[in-house]
């Protein structure tokens, strides 16, 4: 259980990093590939609308998805330490001495 | 007084501050009265509930530079300017999640309190020196925009607008402590808020805009005449390295900023402080978005009515002065003084984190609570009172761009937080060497000390993103590639981490009495993170 918990735990952080970066960062995609600098959402071009509402209501919709995750994540290792004893060392090679 | 801006009434933009003040003064009293112990003072008690601490995030993020500097810029550079800003509004959460609800779960009062339980005292000194040295950079650059923004307002000489601003400021934020900065800077947070988004509605009005209801996202009808005047104003002009310069030196800095840390330090949970991110991303959206369309209105401002704006760091204002009544353009400049105070609020609150808890920790670590305290207050004071003398006579390197400041951070902090939370085998001498290496090589390439030796030219060089490409990579790498080599050399056994330290990090990511050691271990990942560092900096040394 414990190796499924921190591999989760890993999954969740490089997921929302990336989600993260791609959310602040988008105006990198318009330069990366310029073909998306097209047509027009409001009356604004694309390319600059779409970075302004990704790096408001996108990171804030991230946010939103990693606090849910992340806070249930914390339940479940919550759930997990309680099983422990006081003072353990379940480290493979301690477990081998 | 600069001609092109002026309140017809003094008066009135005097009675604003004074209210503003005397709100500020009343809170801070308030928050003293809640202050008991070293907790209360440097982390709020932990007690801080998810709005609060949203709008205090995103105050104490939201400089003076948001009313001021970076309309300037948006001026100067048009949209890539814009998008430089937006990714600003990763950074607490990427830090949340990165590490500070690791150190809000081991109850740390600064990034360095945990520098110290994993790497040891030396390190700790490395860390806390270039924090205060940025944390110092950042207040200065602070108070002396409180100096001009009063001097504005009110026609006196610089030197008296920096003593009594930077007194009153200095008073009031000492007085509260953790508590007072926090309440504060979110009840600041509203004030600039609206002070920079429901004027902008009236301009928007009088420029003939439909959007005026709303003005963040509502102006888009004045797009086909802002392209008639100025075509190139949506190009993004730059190639994509400079796009990704962004990365490393200002996404990757800031999350190392320990004002910020502090204030998801300040939650009441950890998955309060996560709450807290969510609200902070709704705010500093909402105040950024009025921040684009100020510039943008600037910008258009200057094509259709061929006005020139020869001071474009008051934008803002001449904007006010010109189409809103002097109340209005008075509490316009409250709000980009309450910007600028929440920020020295946070920078004073972590010089005082990192000088009365984090470095009195290595001198006098058995110090009782309550003389902490006292020792918090005095540093604080003390801070203060340094920004204030230094602000008249300001060094010229201190003042350099707090942007270029943060490339600094994120080159000699950045990684010392991120890999000794996230990798065992992170050694204490690797980080002295590669912090302090790196830290150097980037001011010698800096166009600020040394201008015959500068990586990149221009506003790149100078905003650091040239020079942080090239020195925020190489200090991951070699910090990764000299732990691993001195992990594995008998004589530099005593920097190898310990038993104890490598518990600290199971311990910080909620594993409680469990400790495994293979978790968070290995060098397969961190060798593949150096390459591609490696990559990054033979690609930032590339001519720009």
């Amino acid at each position: 259980m414990k190796e499924k918990i921190y591999k989760k735990e890993i999954r969740i952080t490089i997921i929302f990093s990336v989600l993260l970066l791609l959310a602040g960062h988008s105006a990198s995609i318009f330069v990366l590939f310029p073909g998306l600098q097209q047509g027009t959402l409001w009356g604004f071009p694309i390319q600059y609308i779409i970075p302004i509402l990704l790096g408001w209501f996108g990171i804030a919709a991230v946010c939103l998805a990693m606090t849910l995750v992340c806070n249930k994540f914390d339940d479940e290792m919550a759930e997990y330490v309680k099983t422990l004893a006081p003072e353990t060392d379940t480290s493979t090679e301690n477990t081998q001495k | 007084m600069p001609a092109e801006y002026a309140l017809s009434n003094v008066w009135i933009g005097l009675g604003v501050v004074i209210i503003l003040f005397a709100i500020f003064y009343g809170v801070g009293y308030l928050a003293s009265r809640k202050t008991a112990s070293d907790e209360d003072f440097y982390a709020a008690g932990f007690s801080i509930g998810p709005v609060t601490n949203g709008l205090g995030m995103a105050a104490t993020w939201a400089s003076l530079a948001t009313f001021l500097g970076v309309i300037a810029l948006i001026l100067r550079l048009q949209v890539p300017f814009v998008y430089l800003w937006i990714q600003w509004a990763i950074s607490i959460p990427l830090l949340t999640l990165l590490y500070g609800t690791s150190l809000r779960r081991m109850k740390a009062f600064t990034p360095a309190t945990f520098i110290r339980q994993r790497y040891g005292k030396p390190s700790t000194i490395v860390i806390v020196c270039w924090m205060i040295l940025i944390m110092i950079m950042y207040a200065l650059g602070q108070m002396v925009g409180l100096g001009q923004a009063f001097e504005l307002l009110f026609g006196v000489p610089y030197n008296i607008a920096i003593i009594v601003a930077g007194l009153a400021t200095v008073g009031f934020i000492t007085i509260g402590g953790m508590y007072g900065a926090t309440y504060n800077a979110a009840f600041q947070m509203v004030v600039m808020t609206i002070a920079m988004i429901v004027p902008m509605g009236a301009i928007m009005k009088a420029m003939g805009s439909s959007g005026w209801w709303f003005p963040p996202l509502a102006y888009g009808d004045m797009v086909p005449d802002m392209i008639k005047n100025i075509p190139t104003f949506f190009d993004m002009k730059y190639d994509f390295r400079w796009y990704f310069a962004l990365i490393p030196a200002f996404t990757l800095g800031p999350v190392a900023l320990p004002h910020l840390a502090m204030k998801v330090f300040t939650s009441s949970s950890v998955k309060s402080a996560r709450w807290a991110v969510v609200w902070f991303a709704l705010f500093l959206g909402l105040l950024f978005s009025g921040t684009y369309v100020v510039g943008f209105a600037g910008n258009y401002f200057t094509a259709t009515t061929g006005r020139i704006i020869e001071k474009a760091d008051q934008t803002i204002l001449i904007l006010n002065v010109f189409y809103n009544p002097t109340l209005v353009a008075a509490f316009v400049m409250g709000g980009a003084i309450a910007a600028g105070l929440s920020t020295i609020g946070g920078n004073l609150m972590a010089i005082a984190g990192l000088v009365g808890s984090d470095l009195l920790g290595i001198i006098a670590p058995n110090m009782e609570s309550a003389k902490k305290m006292k020792w918090g207050y005095a540093a604080l004071g003390l801070g203060g009172l340094a920004a204030v003398l230094m602000a008249f006579n300001p060094p010229r390197f201190l003042v350099t761009s707090i942007l270029w400041a943060f490339g600094l951070l994120a080159t000699t902090a950045t990684p010392a937080i991120l890999l000794g939370v996230w990798w065992k085998e992170a050694n204490k001498l690797a980080l002295i060497i590669s912090s302090m290496v790196c830290g150097i090589i980037f001011i010698v390439i800096s166009p600020h000390v040394l201008p015959s030796i500068c990586v990149g030219s221009g506003l790149v060089a100078a905003l650091g993103m040239s020079g942080g490409m090239v020195t925020i990579p190489l200090s991951f790498a070699m910090f990764i590639i000299l732990s691993i080599a001195f992990n594995r050399m008998p004589a530099l056994k005593a920097y190898a981490p310990t038993l104890a330290d490598k518990k600290v990090i199971d311990r910080i990511h909620g594993w409680g009495p469990d400790y495994d050691e293979s978790r968070y271990n290995g060098i397969k990942w961190p060798l593949i993170i150096s390459a591609v560092c490696v990559v990054i900096f033979i690609w930032g040394l590339q001519p720009w």
